[in-house]
This record gives C-alpha cells, sequence and structure tokens, in this order.
C-alpha cells in the first residue's frame, strides 16, 4: 500500500498568538503603527481628533465621531481608576493559558467618558482579594517574550 | 410584508456529543422534515444557516451549500450563513423572515449548529476570545467568562444584587432543564450547590455559566398561504430588531450593569408590535450566564432596573410568575451550541404553543412570546416576537 509520510511534528505559524499585530511594514503591517512604537518608546497612546476633540480608544486611522483623518496622538494619563476587575481562573485561551491564572480588569483613564478612555488590562502584581472597586491603577509598558523576530511590547495595570 | 410563520421544527439532543458537525446537520434536518411530514422538500427555495465558527471549530467553511447537500435541499432562491457569534441562529430565521415577507422566498429551511467540543478545549476558547476585539481586548483575556464576571461584579456593587439570587436563575433553568429531553444538563440543583461549584472567573462559579456545547436545530418558515396547507398551528413572527450602538471594544460599553441596547431593543420592538412586556407569556432570555438573565429581567421591563434579583427572588420568572422566563431550560440548562441558540429557542416557542412539551415546564394558554439573543460581550442584542396570533391581530 502506497504510504503518505508527514512529518512527526508540523510546525504551524503561531496564529493563535494574541499579539501578532505589532508589524511597521509588510503583510502584517497596521495603520496604528504609531501605536506600538509608542509603546515601545515606554508610552500607551492613542489618537484624539484635531477637528472634534474625541479621544479615541481603540486607535484608528480614522474619528469614529466625525470621519476626520486629521488625527494626532496623545499620552492616556498614566493612572486611573480600577471599575471592575475578575480573574481568569479556568479556561484561558491558548497562549494566554501559559500565564494564568491572571486578573482581568477594566480601567478608567481621565474624564471618561466625556474626555478620556475605558480600557481592559491584565493584572499581575495584585491578587483578587487585594484588589476594590475604585483602587487607583497606573498603566505600565510589558515586553513580550516569545517567538516572534522583534521585540514586542504591550502594557498592563498596576495597583498604585 | 407577507406574513410570515414557523409551520415546523426540530432539534438534536444537545451536550457533549460523539458525533461530527455533519452528523448534527443531517440529525436536526431529519427532525424538521419529520415534523412537517406534508411538505414536499422541492417547495422549499430558500436556505439560510446559523453558524459562528465552523472554520475554526471543524476546518470547514462555505457551510450553507454542504448543509444543502446534506439534506438534499435544492436552492433557487436565496441561500447565506449567517453569523454574529452568539446569536447566528436568530439571525437565519430573521434573514428568512425578510426574505419570505418581501415576497422573494415562499418557504424556507433554517438551521441552526455548531460543534463546540473537540479535543483542544484551549483553542475552543480561543475561538471565544476573537469575539471581542481581538487586538485590544482579546488580547487581555477578555473570554466571556471573566466579562460576565465583571458584569456581575458591577452589578452587584452598583444594585445591591446577590450571589443567592444569581444562583436562583440556574435552579429555575435546572428544574426545567431537567423536563426537556433535548438539554445538556438533566440534573436538578439548590442554590447551595450552585454557589459551591467551582469558581471560574469570581463571583461567577462553574454553575453561573452556560457550556460549551454541540447541537443543532432546525425550523421551517413559509409564507401565509402556504403556512396554511401545511399547519394547523402556525406561529407568527410578529416582529424582530436588532440593537447595537457602535460599541464593540471596551471604551465603548460605558457601565457595563447597565444594558442600554437591550432597553433600546425592547422600546422599538414593542413600538414595532403593540406588544407590552406585561402581555408576554414567556420570554426565552439570553442567560449565557445567571446575571445575565437577571440584567434582561430589567432591560426588557419586566421589572425596575436594578431589581431582578429581587425579581427572581420572589419567583416572577417562574412559570405561574409574571412571565414564565426560560421554560425550556434556557442556555444554562441546554448549553449554548452557538448558531443553533437562536433556533432552539424558536423551537421552544412552537413547542409550547403547540402544547408538544411536558405538563411541568408547559406554559398553558401563552399566546405571546419573544426571543432574546445576545452576542458577544452583550454587544448587540437580538429579539424576536412569535404569537399563535397574525401581527394584524396584536396592534391595539
Ligand atoms: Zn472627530
Amino acid at each position: 500500500m502506497k504510504k503518505i509520510k508527514l512529518p512527526d511534528l508540523i510546525e504551524l505559524p503561531p496564529l493563535l498568538d494574541p499579539w501578532d499585530q505589532q508589524e511597521a511594514s509588510g503583510a502584517d503591517a497596521t495603520g496604528i503603527y504609531e501605536f506600538y512604537r509608542n509603546l515601545a518608546e515606554g508610552d500607551l497612546t492613542t489618537t484624539k481628533c484635531r477637528d472634534c476633540g474625541k479621544i479615541g480608544f481603540p486607535p484608528a486611522i480614522i474619528c469614529t465621531n466625525c470621519l476626520s483623518d486629521n488625527l494626532e496622538w496623545v499620552r492616556i494619563p498614566e493612572v486611573g481608576e480600577l471599575y471592575a476587575f475578575s480573574e481568569m481562573r479556568l479556561g484561558a485561551p491558548m497562549i494566554l493559558d501559559q500565564i494564568a491564572p491572571f486578573i482581568v480588569a477594566i480601567a478608567r483613564f481621565g474624564d471618561y467618558p466625556e474626555n478620556g478612555v475605558q480600557m481592559s488590562g491584565m493584572i499581575f502584581d495584585s491578587g483578587y482579594d487585594e484588589l476594590k472597586i475604585g483602587d487607583r491603577v497606573k498603566w505600565e509598558i510589558i515586553e513580550i517574550k516569545g517567538p516572534a523576530e522583534r521585540k514586542r511590547y504591550w502594557y498592563c495595570f498596576k495597583k498604585v | 410584508m407577507r406574513n410570515v410563520a414557523i409551520v415546523g421544527g426540530g432539534i438534536t439532543r444537545f451536550g457533549v456529543r460523539e458525533v461530527g458537525w455533519k452528523d448534527l446537520v443531517q440529525e436536526a434536518g431529519k427532525a424538521v422534515f419529520d415534523d412537517v411530514s406534508n411538505l414536499d422538500r422541492k417547495d422549499i427555495d430558500s436556505l439560510f444557516v446559523g453558524a459562528a465558527q465552523p472554520e475554526r471549530w471543524v476546518y470547514q467553511t462555505h457551510v450553507a451549500p454542504l448543509v444543502a447537500e446534506l439534506l438534499g435541499v435544492d436552492v433557487r432562491r436565496v441561500i447565506a450563513r449567517t453569523e454574529v457569534a452568539c446569536a447566528s441562529g436568530q439571525a437565519a430565521i430573521r434573514y428568512a423572515w425578510l426574505s419570505i415577507a418581501t415576497g422573494l422566498s415562499d418557504v424556507a429551511l433554517v438551521l441552526g449548529v455548531e460543534k463546540m467540543n473537540t479535543k483542544h478545549m484551549n483553542i475552543s476558547q480561543t475561538c471565544m476570545v476573537n469575539v471581542g476585539n481581538r487586538e485590544f481586548d482579546g488580547v487581555n483575556g477578555f473570554t466571556a467568562p471573566p466579562f460576565f464576571a465583571m458584569v456581575a461584579q458591577r452589578h452587584m456593587h452598583d444594585y445591591g444584587t446577590t450571589k443567592e439570587q444569581m444562583a436562583i436563575v440556574r435552579v429555575k433553568n435546572a428544574k426545567y432543564g431537567v423536563m426537556n429531553p433535548y438539554a445538556q444538563f438533566q440534573k436538578e440543583v439548590t442554590v447551595e450547590k450552585v454557589m459551591g461549584s467551582r469558581m471560574i472567573s469570581p463571583p461567577l462559579s462553574l454553575l453561573d455559566c452556560s457550556a460549551m456545547t454541540d447541537g443543532a436545530a432546525a425550523l421551517i418558515l413559509a409564507s401565509e398561504d402556504i403556512a396554511r396547507k401545511l399547519t394547523d398551528t402556525p406561529v407568527w413572527i410578529v416582529g424582530g430588531v436588532q440593537v447595537v450602538e457602535h460599541s464593540h471594544t471596551v471604551n465603548q460599553m460605558g457601565d457595563l450593569s447597565e444594558w442600554k441596547a437591550l432597553r433600546k431593543a425592547a422600546d422599538e420592538l414593542y413600538k414595532m408590535t403593540g406588544i407590552e412586556a406585561k402581555d408576554i407569556d414567556i420570554a426565552e432570555v439570553h442567560d449565557c450566564f445567571t446575571i445575565s438573565e437577571i440584567i434582561e429581567y430589567e432591560e426588557l421591563g419586566f421589572c425596575k432596573k436594578g431589581e431582578g434579583g429581587k425579581f427572581i427572588e420572589e419567583g416572577e420568572s417562574y412559570i405561574g410568575g409574571k412571565v414564565a422566563v426560560n421554560p425550556g431550560g434556557g442556555l444554562l440548562a441546554n448549553g449554548h451550541p452557538l448558531g443553533a441558540t437562536g433556533i432552539r429557542q424558536a423551537w421552544e416557542i412552537l413547542m409550547q404553543f403547540r402544547g408538544e412539551v411536558p405538563e411541568g415546564r408547559y406554559v398553558s394558554g401563552a399566546r405571546i412570546a419573544i426571543a432574546h439573543n445576545l452576542s458577544g460581550m452583550a454587544q448587540l442584542h437580538h429579539l424576536m416576537a412569535y404569537s399563535v396570533e397574525k401581527p394584524q391581530n396584536l396592534k391595539g
């Protein structure tokens, strides 16, 4: 009988790696590359509309309020307020299951919703029982070490 | 607009099924054709398939023509697969309704299916994390349990809802699920058992959550003249709306304990149909988590904002209360195969109106029912209204 021989281990590209959208050029490029470049330089930023003044998050290439493409990059205020949190104990997705359990949180920075943002983020340095709604938290840049060729960055929250 | 009716339905057993995606399609398809035995399959001119992520769970795309082949159906008007995550099934019903109402189609097969259990459950969780904005929220671990846990935390904080009240939702739905042979979970539970089950994402315990489920459900929809020939007990579609307010990422969601889009959807549906919350006999609502059902009582207008916990505590959502909510066991007892859930809800209403459910979960004399699906992180709310009366007879 004819056989088709497959390799013992089939290597796939890291399709399920959630931090894959950080490229400046090539097929994986993003129009908001500046967001990632700013992260690499230690800043968490987003786009603000120069025409209507609306702060958007996530950053984008047009303003979702007035559709203007006349945007500027602004720094998200460093300290905000913990709005809600839980903990990923069971059922983490692939890749993230490598770092579970972790706190999953929502925090508000600036004067939300008029002139601020509400963001999701992970918390690593505090346990679930050490947190409460209304706690002051700050964002902090983290490095994602892994299979990518270049250095990659993200952010998390930390209780102040 | 022409009147459109559901003339028959079929369903598979929901659960961790040791069968494939295509087997589920054939089981549900055979069941619906058995139910409408006087229908000639050649009269079906359109097919709508609700399926959320077949390309990720079973590596199969272009699924609508595959379903046509599996059930021996030739389409000549409209064929489509619908996807809006957890509400993909109701979307399929909606498009069949639209197509028949406008006169483009006369008879449509609507089938919803999902195969979510595989050997690699962390890949299944990855499918779920991509329902939110993958780049900005999914990346932070926003699968459904931690997100709805935060919704519960905020509702407890803002309105004083308790974990006991949430547990009673599961107790109620488990009670009805025991009387539903198609439901994934066939055991009654107590408040203590729910509260003592393993913590998944605090404050949500395992039994506060619906499950990853394999299952399929199917309906036949037809125009009024054809429906009259096929059945003496048509269920009329009297209205349907969907509301999303440019909300997908966490930044757009505002307060988690208020589902303004659902409130707006309910207002729109009530305006469209002439139905008021107090007229509803059966509400099939999207209890993906116990807290969801509590918020749904409030936003659908069954009780005041913030009093959803009290509403279940006082037994108002049981059969015999103000409104029978999830008398088939809901998502909590049935499980939640994404593409099939919205169709399972309509199937339950069909069986209720026909009186083909066991005594203990039968809502006697029911005339008006609504079905609520939500999708993703409650960003999008989908409502349908069904009745034993034609829409013209409901409007005051
Ligand atoms: Zn603008």
